[in-house]
Formats: structure tokens, sequence, C-alpha cells
């Protein structure tokens, strides 16, 4: 039994280790989970060690064997009241009511501390070896008895407010600690009651607690905000500026017109498209719309396009040019004042086709080219950004690799007369080649 | 050929007023008989002014644009109607195709380009009439001859003259006919069928846009899709496509 236990103390250690470099404890949730691997692992601690002694009496004073046997029960009640006080936020937190029942646990709490503190400790002695039972030993399954019935009070409540994630790991940690509860109590040698803790712990951590869990959930959360900011209704967005469109040509402004027309068209397309993959002409649709205003604003910028007519039917993944183009103008001609030319080509190459957003700029700062090219080389250990300069790219490189494939991407080439010219390596569907 | 009468019928009065102001209807022989601002009014302005084309926002107050057709047919079946909407829904755009409208415009509405669509009415209008005639007419109309002609030639080489030769007629008499009975002019004319014509092959068949292309009457398919696009707002494959992934 002695083996089960380092066994568990491992796993409990290893699950702690993993919980703890994370470091999620912002919320009373996650704070009231930190404080339970730590406290299962001193539990295993003693549980182990009254495992010997129980079994040693000759080897052990007394005094000692008792000692470790009250510590023993004392941090289970713990144990098992952190359970509690866990799956009590987590209902308030979903159902949003108050937390009713604290008082009388943490009432609960006291006493049976007391009691695991100050009962005599008496222990049964049977060839298939020996336990501690008698008013002492009780104090636990009286402990778990009385939290378990909370928690069902809670539950039986407050169920329907609880997610399927939410049920499946409350329920599962119920069930396994009914029944290891029950098993202990008809065969007091089997000594599981530490199986059962750490198999509670475990469900706890694996459906709610776990790191990646955690993190995707945030990301998640992060990246509908974002949507939801990009979404204000767009109809509303486009059809208001499609009616300040027509009022400022109706004022004889055409110019001013013909601006929102571009603006409108961007918004528009760039609304419209859900898809992962589209085609190039819609990618360029959405480039041009965006480009028109550019050289709008910047008269001396100049685009100019040479596209393989052959290659519009192709799909490429969703919204990768206009970040390229936007990036060679903020850090390439924005530092020459837009002055000069953005060439944007499309060519079949023997690997499938290539997209060249090639630049007139002023080319990479010293340094620039090699940190660049070493973020797009390690893209996969980069977390997607939501925020900062290279986001752009980032993105791109790692939608094309999750979409093409790893043999394909971007990268940056330096120009011989200046600028900078980057590289989109696409595959080429059988229908273009 | 008589000027076409124009309803108008958005919410909101700065569109009606951009369509009634920045178009040119005169050269097109069209003229804006009245206005409306929901539903309901329209059914009463089509009502009073029995107007020939109606230019109508889907997403109007009231009665939607759809419901607006359904209505109208009852008592003006030959009313026809240009959809103008915000929402490039397909959904939207396939049911109105079903209530047999003549056409289906998106906003923002380019004026300039505007004009293709009121030829492509007075062609479907032209065509309707004509279908109904030649069960009654006993001589032929020279500019049916012409027109038939065009249909059946469309894959070919087409031109003034040689419509000149085909029907020993001149070519600017031939050019006038188009502008006198149709109401648009012979180019447009011939753009109109070959681009319906191309229509119909992507929907219909699974050949390729190049053989489409040449079915058509062009032999560079790369002006053929400059064309279609300019007609129809999308290419040739992305019209296929969005057909396809709707239906």
């Amino acid at each position: 039994m002695l083996r089960m236990e380092i066994a568990l103390f491992l796993v409990m250690a290893f699950v702690a280790a993993i919980y703890y470099s994370a470091g999620w404890r912002h919320t009373p949730l996650h704070r009231t989970f930190a404080v339970l691997p730590g406290t299962v692992l001193v539990h295993l601690l003693f549980d182990a060690a009254t495992l010997y002694t129980v079994n040693h009496p000759d080897a052990v004073p007394r005094f000692w064997n008792d000692t470790l046997h009250r510590l023993f029960i004392g941090t289970m009640v713990l144990v098992v009241y952190l359970f509690y006080q866990y799956i009590a936020i987590l209902v308030s937190e979903a159902s949003g009511q108050p937390r009713r029942l604290d008082r009388a646990a943490r009432a609960f709490l006291v006493l049976a501390e007391l009691g695991a503190l100050l009962l005599p400790v008496h222990y049964a002695v049977t060839p298939q070896g020996n336990y501690s039972d008698g008013i002492h030993a009780n104090v636990c399954y009286v402990s778990v008895g009385f939290y378990l019935l909370l928690c069902v009070l809670l539950l039986w409540k407050y169920w329907r407010q609880l997610d399927r994630r939410q049920r499946s790991a409350i329920g599962a940690a119920m069930l396994i600690e009914l029944s290891v509860c029950a098993l202990q109590g008809f065969h007091p040698t089997w000594l599981i009651s530490g199986m059962g803790i750490s198999l509670m712990t475990l469900s706890f951590y694996l459906t709610l607690e776990n790191p990646e869990i955690l993190r995707s959930e945030l990301v998640e959360q992060k990246m509908s905000m974002l949507y939801l900011k990009s979404q204000v209704n767009p109809h509303f967005l486009y059809n208001t500026l499609d009616t300040i469109r027509i009022q400022a040509q109706l004022n004889g402004d055409k110019q001013v017109a013909d601006l929102l027309m571009r603006l409108v068209d961007f918004f528009r397309l760039s609304v419209k498209v859900d898809r992962p993959m589209v085609t190039l002409d819609d990618e360029l649709e959405l480039l041009e719309a965006y480009m028109d205003l550019m050289c709008c604003r910047y008269p001396e910028l100049h685009c100019a396009y040479d596209i393989d007519p052959d290659l519009g039917g192709a799909q490429v993944p969703n919204f990768i040019l206009q970040p390229i183009v936007e990036n060679s103008l903020l850090h390439g001609l924005r530092n020459k004042g837009y002055r000069g030319e953005v060439t944007i080509s499309a060519q079949k190459v023997p690997q499938g086709m290539e997209i060249a957003v090639r630049d007139s700029g002023s080319g990479f700062a010293p340094g620039k080219k090699a940190a660049i090219d070493e973020m797009l080389r390690s893209h996969a250990r980069q977390a997607p950004k939501l925020t900062g300069s290279s986001i752009g790219i980032l993105n791109v490189q790692k939608r094309v690799k999750l979409l093409c494939g790893r043999d394909y991407g971007l990268s940056y080439t330096e120009n011989e007369t200046g600028g900078v010219t980057a590289h989109i390596l696409l595959p080429l569907g059988k229908e273009n080649t | 050929m008589r000027k076409l009468r124009v309803l108008l019928v958005d919410d909101e009065i700065i569109i009606r007023e951009g369509f009634k102001r920045l178009f040119d209807w005169d050269a097109h022989d069209c003229e804006v008989a009245g206005e409306a601002a929901d539903g309901m009014e329209a059914l009463s302005r089509i009502d009073m002014l029995d107007p020939d084309l109606v230019i109508m926002d889907i997403n109007i107050p009231i009665l939607n644009g759809l419901k607006v057709i359904q209505l109208s047919r009852i008592k003006h079946p030959d009313t026809a109607f240009i959809i103008v909407s915000g929402y490039d829904d397909f959904s939207y755009c396939r049911e109105a195709l079903r209530l047999q409208i003549t056409d289906y415009i998106l906003k923002p509405v380019n004026y300039e380009e505007f004009g293709a669509c009121i030829d492509r009415l007075k062609i479907s209008l032209f065509q309707r009439s004509r279908s109904r005639e030649s069960a009654s007419a006993e001589e032929e109309r020279p500019i049916v001859g012409i027109t038939r002609y065009l249909q059946e030639h469309l894959a070919e080489d087409i031109s003034l003259s040689i419509l000149a030769e085909e029907f020993h007629l001149s070519g600017q008499y031939i050019s006038q006919l188009f502008k006198s009975e149709i109401g648009v002019n012979f180019l447009s004319y011939l753009t109109g069928i070959r681009m319906e014509k191309a229509k119909q092959l992507l929907l219909a068949t699974a050949l390729p846009i190049a053989e489409i292309s040449a079915q058509s009457g062009y032999g560079d398919y790369r002006v053929f899709t400059k064309v279609f696009k300019k007609s129809e707002g999308v290419t040739p494959s992305q019209y296929r496509r969005d057909f396809l992934e709707n239906a």
C-alpha cells in the first residue's frame, strides 16, 4: 500500500508543479484550487507515514503514532473542506448567488479539527493489517458525509446554471469520493482514502483547472471581444457612409464621393468574407480598395499590379495581402514621406505560386531583417498576437503555415535598388496548374 | 420608343435624391414619375402612377420590398423592378429572382454604371414584347429579324457592317433602329445578350471559363472577364461559385 501512496504523491507533485508554474491565481476560484494540491501533498505525506507507524507499533512510540494520525485526519478534513469551498465558489460564480452555506461549513471545520486533535485514537489489530477506528477515525467519515451533503444541496439548487464541463467535473469528483469513502468504510484495511482525494483533485484539475484549457479560454474571450469590436453592426456603418457619399455628390463634391465609395467597398469586402480560404480575385479586390484609399491620401504613393490572369481563381488564405502591404507602407514608405511605389505581383513558380509585395521604401533598419527572419522562422513558438508591432506579418505566417502546410509561407528579401520585397509562397490547386 | 416612367422607393430621402439628381435619366429615355418612402406608400403609388419601372430598396418599413413586388404583381403584372440592396445576401437575391424582377443591384450604387442596368432592362422589355407579338404579327419588323440573327450568331464576330450586308440595310439605319425600337445602342444590346448567354452557361454547364467566353463571342477570355466583371460586379468564376455555394 505504501507504493500506491508514493505513486499518488508523485502524480500530485507533478500536477502541482504544472499548476503553480502556469500561475493562474487571479480569481477566488483559482486561488482556492491553488491551495488544494499543496494540502493534498501534505496529507499524502501523513497518510504514508501513518500507514507505516500503524503497522509497526513496536518500533514507533504510541505518542508519535497518535500525533501522526491526528495530523492525517486533520489534513483530510481540511482537504474535504477545500473541495466544498471550491464547488461552492464555482456554483456561486455560475449562478450569481451568494454562498449561504459557508458559515456552517467553517463552523463544522473548527469542530472537526478540534475532534481530530483531541479525541482519543484507537487502533484495530487484524490479521490483514492494522488501522485506526473508533470515534477519532469516524471524524473523517462524518466530515466527508457533511461536506458532500452541503455540495449536494448546492448542486440540487443550481445544477441548471452549470455548464457541461463543470457538471461532469463535479459529478465525477463526488461520485469518486462517495464510492471510495463507502469502500473504505466497509473494508477498513484497504486504506484507500488518499486515492479518493487524489482522484478528486485530478478530476477538477483535468476538466476545469488545466492551464491549457484556461489559456485557450482566455484567448477565446479576447478574440471574441475583438471580433465584437470589429463587428459593430457593419450594415449601419456602410449604409451611413453610403448616405454621406450620396450627399457629397449631391453637393457637387465628386472627389469626396469617390473616396467614400472606395471606403464603403473596403468595409463591405472585409466584412463579407468569413471563410478561411478565398480566391485571389477576392483578395485583390479588397487590397485594391485599400490601396486606392491610401494612394488618394498620399498622392505621391503609387501602386502597380502584375497578376498572372490564370491565377484569379486560385485559393489563398483569407486576408493575407492587406496586412503585408500595410506593413510595407508603415515600415518602408512612411519613412520616405509616402513617396514611392508598391508593386504587387502573382506568378506561377515550380512549387505553386508566389505573391510578391515589393516596395521602394527605406528598407530594413540594421539588425531588423535578422529579427524578422527569426520571428518568421520560429512562428510556431510565438503565441498568437492580439496587439503589437509585428502582429500582421506574424499572423499571416501562422495562417499560411496552418492552412497550406509548412512548405509554404512568408519571407522577406532586400531589393538591390532599395526597399524590401515580401514573398508569400502558396500551393496551387490542380484546377489552376 | 416612349420614355420609361420610374418610381423610386427608399426610406432615406438622401438616397432618393441621389438617384433623382445624380443619374442622367434623360440620356436613358427615362423620367422619374414619383417617390415612396415605405412599402405601403410604394403600393399606392404603383396603383396611382402605373410606372414601367420601380427602383426599390429591399429593406423598407411596413412592407418589405419582396412583399411589395408580390402584391403589385396582381394588378400590375408588367411593372419591372430593380431591387437595390445593402445586404449582399444571395438568399434575398434568389427570392427576388423568383419573383421575376428584372434586376438586382447592390449598394453602393455607382451612378455612372447604373445606365448599364437600365439598358439591360430595356433589352428584356423588348424581348418580352417580341415574344408576345411573334404569335400575332403577320409581317415581321426588321428589328425582330436582326435581333434573332444576333441571338443565333452571338458566338461569332458581329459588327454593324456585317449586319448591314446580311439585311441589305445601311449600318447607320440599323443603329437608329436599335435606339428607336429598343432604346439602347447596338453595342450595349450585343453585350447584354452575350452576358445573358454567359450567365446561362456558367450556371447550367460545367464548361471552363475560356470555353464559355468563346461561346459568348469573346475570343480573348481576359476581355470577357473584364466585361463580365463590369456588368455583373463579380468575375465569371465568382459568379458560378456564389451560385453553387448558395444553391
